[in-house]
């Protein structure tokens, strides 16, 4: 008998595992205007001009589902690094109880403050992963490296390291996006980012500050759902 | 009795898989604040802290794998560097800033002379990285460990598999740095009531309480904020401390006061070790003070001290000097 209420109990854990489908899912898609970001790839940005990405990672975290308004879903340590040269890292699974009705979600590009303030951290935030400051306490929210013919520094490079959590540099953003499908697909042109870019003149961003805040609109600008 | 013998069994191996947590490890002193430091998220094993003081000790977190820690941070000097101004590094490099003391860290709630860093848990990251510092990174560190078997072993002692990560790596070294707690000078003892101050260290104390507590706040010997005490830029530098972080023009020439505790052996002194010795320190807060808008509001008025004055309040300094801290077997080079 006690084996049998043993057995059913496992059968119950083994099933309501499986009822969380991992169906339900966020998918980056990094681009350059219509073509899909690629390593080592010299982009056109205007007639005389190219420009290449060397990394492009950044943070996804506090996903969160609402319904008719109301939060219906929120993921527990949502902390996601994503890493445009590493496929597998782009597709988030949202784990999601069975028959959950939702149709948008939030989510935030970067690291909360609380997160920041909390010490080190481990799986994707640890600070072996390139994403977190070393002089100055901090992660970075989103990397974007590469060369550009503009850009007059050593080997035509340009390094923008987006981030700040105190105040008022605090650099933490939410996207709200409806989420009709099992499915969303958010596209990150990086071809709209840096295409109004002055990068003869910008090229290093490295630290907090008005700088940073401003260039991570232009991020917030150029994603979107994927139609 | 087979049931009872399974119970027994699962209870021994839960337990084994647990550390047990030594209070004896930390202790806070009497009387004296709670600690900022979350130990609950990072709970001290004598397995932890014996590898986070053979990583405080190993070179292997620099770049040529010359310089540890302790290079800088020496324990019969309070965990710092005498003898140099500016602290040099890798390559001999010279750093822009004068090594602070390690003591008592589980009471600061920010890190470095300009509070760079929020967390004892990524302070080691500032050090390991910087180019003049020991030039290292954090994933190379952690690929060197794990082709150690000494510290294959050592992780496994104390996590319980032999996983090597960043974090792990961080936080076993603010298990060793907690331990370093610094509170049996005689000070400490004439506060217990166990000891008295000889009737010159009574007056340098009264003198320490009038023109120097405000900002060396006992028992920490630290209000653990940022004040501009007077320093005039060194323009070999152009170090303007704080400001440098919070890009807040309030902040300038603002650095963290640092702790008077052990001040006999944590010569020289300042952010940029400019005074060598407790009488030119003293000098400066007397004749010294340069006025700027941000100074100290305890400074505005000039501090008056006759030269008998200064005597003993160097007198009660010295009480500061903690013989059990700066030879405490626990916190020497591991063996």
């Amino acid at each position: 008998m006690k084996y049998l209420a043993f057995f059913s109990l496992l059968v119950w854990h083994l099933t309501s595992f499986a009822q969380k489908s991992v169906n339900h899912r966020l998918v980056f898609h990094p681009m350059f205007g219509d073509s899909v970001l690629k390593e080592a790839t010299y982009y056109q940005i205007n007639s005389n001009d190219s420009i290449q990405i060397t990394a492009l990672k950044f943070y996804i975290s506090g996903l969160e589902l609402s319904y008719q308004h109301k939060t219906v879903w929120k993921e527990k340590n949502s902390y996601h690094l994503m890493d445009a040269f590493q496929e597998g890292s782009l597709t988030l699974p949202l784990p999601l109880p069975a028959k959950l009705k939702y149709d948008r979600v939030k989510f935030n590009l970067g690291i909360d403050s609380v997160t920041s303030v909390s010490g080190v951290m481990g799986g994707d935030l640890d600070p072996t992963k390139g994403m977190y400051w070393t002089w100055q306490s901090g992660y970075i929210n989103f990397k974007l490296e590469g060369n550009s013919n503009l850009c007059k520094t050593r080997n035509t490079e340009f390094q923008f390291h987006l981030g700040g959590y105190q105040f008022p540099h605090n650099n933490l953003q939410s996207i709200f996006m409806d989420m009709p499908h099992q499915k969303l697909d958010v596209v990150i042109d990086i071809k709209k980012m840096v295409g109004d870019l002055p990068l003869t003149q910008m090229h290093h961003i490295m630290s907090p500050g008005n700088e940073a805040m401003l260039l991570t609109e232009t991020v917030i600008n150029a994603m979107r759902a994927k139609k | 009795m087979k049931q009872k013998f399974f119970i027994g069994f699962f209870l021994c191996v839960t337990l084994c898989a647990f550390h047990v947590i030594d209070t004896k490890l930390f202790v806070s002193p009497e009387n004296w604040p709670k600690p900022s430091y979350d130990f609950t998220q990072n709970p001290l094993t004598f397995e932890s802290v014996q590898l986070g003081r053979h990583l405080f000790y190993d070179p292997i977190l620099s770049k040529n794998n010359k310089i540890s820690c302790a290079s800088c941070h020496s324990q019969y000097t309070a965990f710092t560097h005498v003898d140099h101004n500016l602290s040099h590094g890798i390559d001999d490099r010279i750093g822009v800033r004068n090594s602070p003391a390690l003591m008592n860290l589980a009471w600061h709630t920010s890190f470095m002379w300009d509070g760079a860093v929020n967390h004892l848990d990524v302070q080691a990251l500032a050090p390991i990285s910087h180019p003049d510092e020991m030039g290292e990174s954090i994933q190379q560190v952690v690929t060197k460990l794990g082709q150690s078997e000494k510290y294959k072993k050592l992780f496994y002692k104390a996590y319980g598999d032999r996983v090597i990560t960043g974090e792990r790596t961080l936080k076993t070294i603010s298990q060793f740095m907690l331990t370093l707690v610094s509170a049996n000078s005689k000070y400490d003892s004439v506060m217990r009531k166990q000891k008295q101050f000889t009737t010159q260290e009574k007056r340098g104390y009264a003198l320490f309480q009038k023109n120097c507590n405000t900002c060396h706040t006992e028992p920490l010997f630290t209000n653990l904020q940022f004040e501009n005490n007077g320093l005039s830029v060194d323009t070999t530098l152009n170090d303007f401390g704080r400001m440098k972080i919070t890009k807040n023009n309030s902040d300038s020439l603002k650095f963290k006061v640092p702790t008077l505790r052990n001040v006999e052996f944590s010569y020289p002194y300042m952010h940029d070790g400019r005074f060598k010795t407790l009488s030119q320190v003293l000098k400066h807060y007397t004749n010294g003070v340069h006025q700027s808008e941000t100074l100290a509001k305890s400074l505005d008025a000039p501090i008056v001290l006759s030269s008998n004055d200064k005597v003993d309040l160097v007198a009660f300094l010295l009480t500061l000097t903690d013989k059990k801290f700066l030879f405490d077997p626990r916190y020497s080079f591991p063996k």
